[in-house]
């Protein structure tokens, strides 16, 4: 374990190099909330029930909001980090030394996400919280929505490793990570609900894991769930993606690093 | 040289560059895939929020589900035509004052603004905008049974082109600022993310937002004024729609030219 504490150093000084980074992640979180927030106030304006796939207008507000500062805690920049360093040649380095390179990596990340959450999330849910009315959890929820919250950390690590090391197969990193931008938002529901998708879309995104990382953390905060086995049965489906995808990032790093050929020099 | 002369010999250098840029595209076509499909990838996720909203209710904000698409097609037109030719000033605004390269700019035989675009035409993910846009404007349009005057059918393309103008002479601004700063990156990103608000109605939102997209980053006369001129006839804010695009485009240039003028060779 403290052999890894220096990364975690590193990836933190790393991070507040580029200071600016917080502000767009903070104007990025903003605006998503607010056109969300505005769409889905207008959908309550023209009807007569109150409440939508369940949510009435509070907590749909703070569903949207917390989404998007879940979705910034878990952009870790893992996926940045290990395709630049696959693209560059420095994974060759890595490689030499006695750790564990997917650990490290993690070790690298978790700072990245506890300064988002502290410097970035914490004034956008102030500036929101202020703004509009917003549902305030139970302390039940708060506590399942820790643990249920670090789990959704380890499968965005396990997501974002596995997209790095796409890097080993194709050079054009940036698009593939657009294209899982955006489909793994929109299944984790981070943009929408799962309880607000139509049955056949809803149903994909309960089979897919990416559903861990936003849409289970908040439904426990938030109490959309079906007594304590229904909670259960949420933190077992994320801590079964979890350890999924554990395991498939530590089969494709193997079979990654078989493949690696690095110019001498 | 005639004012004519030199706009044809800019247009010449632009088709030719352009030429150079598709033959780039043809050459890493994974590139373009990617790069396009992402894009497209992105639209389908906004449609299907939209599909989403309009199963609960019939209209949002007086809008209905066609209209809205119209909006957001229409909104694509300006940003892939803007993404496909201006996106070097991301560079600029990233690195280019930082580590000195902009010089190179400044000893070519064109305008330097000019000279530093056409480093790169045809972005893939502009091109994959423009034409996700045009077929999303198209399949709304014929489901709406719109049935546009000769006069709107006249103005059409020059509302896309005026669009555009508003958009690249945001970014010049924002990006500018590096001249000052030696790196505008956030400040053109942020700028940039708040346009994000344009593909939807605008009565959608808070009145200062409103004003905010209307009079000091004028996102709202790249899609909602436009096509709310198109779809429902609305010509209040059209003459506005020209000042305020010759305007911000000549607040740009100022821009620019100060900059420029403050720039300083690194010395190496």
């Amino acid at each position: 374990m403290k052999r890894y504490t220096p990364f975690a150093a590193a990836g933190l000084q790393g991070l507040l190099q580029y200071r600016s980074t917080f502000l767009i992640s903070a104007v990025t979180a903003t605006t998503a909330v607010g056109v969300q927030v505005f769409l889905w106030r207008a959908v309550y304006a023209g009807r007569d029930s109150g409440l939508l796939g369940g949510y009435d207008l509070p907590t749909l507000t703070t569903y949207v909001l917390l989404a998007q500062i879940l979705g910034l805690v878990q952009a870790n920049r893992v996926d940045e980090e290990v395709s630049g360093e696959v693209q560059r040649g420095d994974i060759a380095v890595s490689l030499l030394r006695p750790v564990s390179y997917p650990a490290a990596r993690f070790a690298a990340g978790l700072p990245v996400s506890l300064a988002n959450a502290t410097l970035v999330a914490v004034p956008v849910l102030a500036l929101y919280a202020f703004l509009l009315p917003l549902t305030a959890p139970t302390w039940t929820g708060v506590l399942l929505f820790a643990c249920s919250a670090a789990l959704s950390l380890v499968i965005g690590f396990g997501v974002n490793l596995l997209v790095g090391l796409a890097g080993f197969v194709t050079t054009n990193i940036w698009g593939v990570r657009v294209v899982k931008d955006s489909v793994v938002a929109f299944f984790a529901g981070q943009v929408v609900p799962l309880a607000l998708m139509p049955g056949p879309l809803a149903a994909v995104a309960h089979a897919l894991p990416f559903q861990g990382m936003i849409d289970g953390p908040l439904r426990l905060l938030l109490g959309r769930y079906d007594g304590l086995l229904g909670a259960a049965g949420i933190l077992a489906a994320q801590l079964g993606w979890a350890l999924a995808l554990t395991a498939l990032a530590a089969v494709a790093w193997r079979a990654a690093v078989r493949r690696v050929e690095v110019l001498g020099g | 040289m005639t004012p004519l002369a030199t706009a044809a010999r800019y247009a010449r250098l632009t088709w030719h560059l352009s030429a150079v840029s598709v033959h780039r595209l043809t050459e890493y076509r994974m590139d373009f895939l990617l790069g396009a499909g992402g894009l497209l990838l992105r639209v389908i996720c906004q449609i299907a929020v939209i599909d989403m909203v309009f199963r609960q209710v019939p209209r949002i904000a007086g809008w209905h589900y066609h209209e809205v698409l119209f909006l957001l097609g229409f909104s694509l037109l300006p940003r892939g035509l803007d993404r496909m030719f201006t996106d070097q000033l991301w560079i600029l605004a990233r690195k280019l004052v930082q580590n000195g390269e902009f010089f190179r700019y400044l000893i070519r035989p064109v305008h330097p603004l000019f000279s530093l675009l056409s480093e790169r035409f045809l972005y893939p993910d502009g091109v994959g905008e423009l034409l996700t846009g045009a077929a999303l404007t198209w399949y709304a349009a014929e489901h709406l049974d719109l049935s546009l005057s000769a006069a709107q059918w006249l103005l059409a393309p020059l509302l896309v082109l005026c669009g555009t103008l508003i958009l690249a002479a945001l970014k010049t601004l924002f990006a500018s600022l590096a001249f000052w700063t030696t790196s505008s990156f956030p400040a053109l990103y942020a700028a940039n993310q708040l346009g994000d608000f344009s593909g939807y109605p605008l009565d959608l939102y808070h009145p200062s937002l409103r004003w905010l997209l209307t009079w000091l980053l004028p996102y709202a006369f790249t899609a909602y004024v436009p096509a709310s001129y198109l779809l429902h006839g609305h010509t209040a804010m059209l003459p506005w729609l020209f000042v305020v695009t010759a305007g911000l485009v000549m607040l740009a240039l100022v821009v620019w030219h100060r900059g420029v003028d403050r720039y300083e060779m690194t010395g190496s």
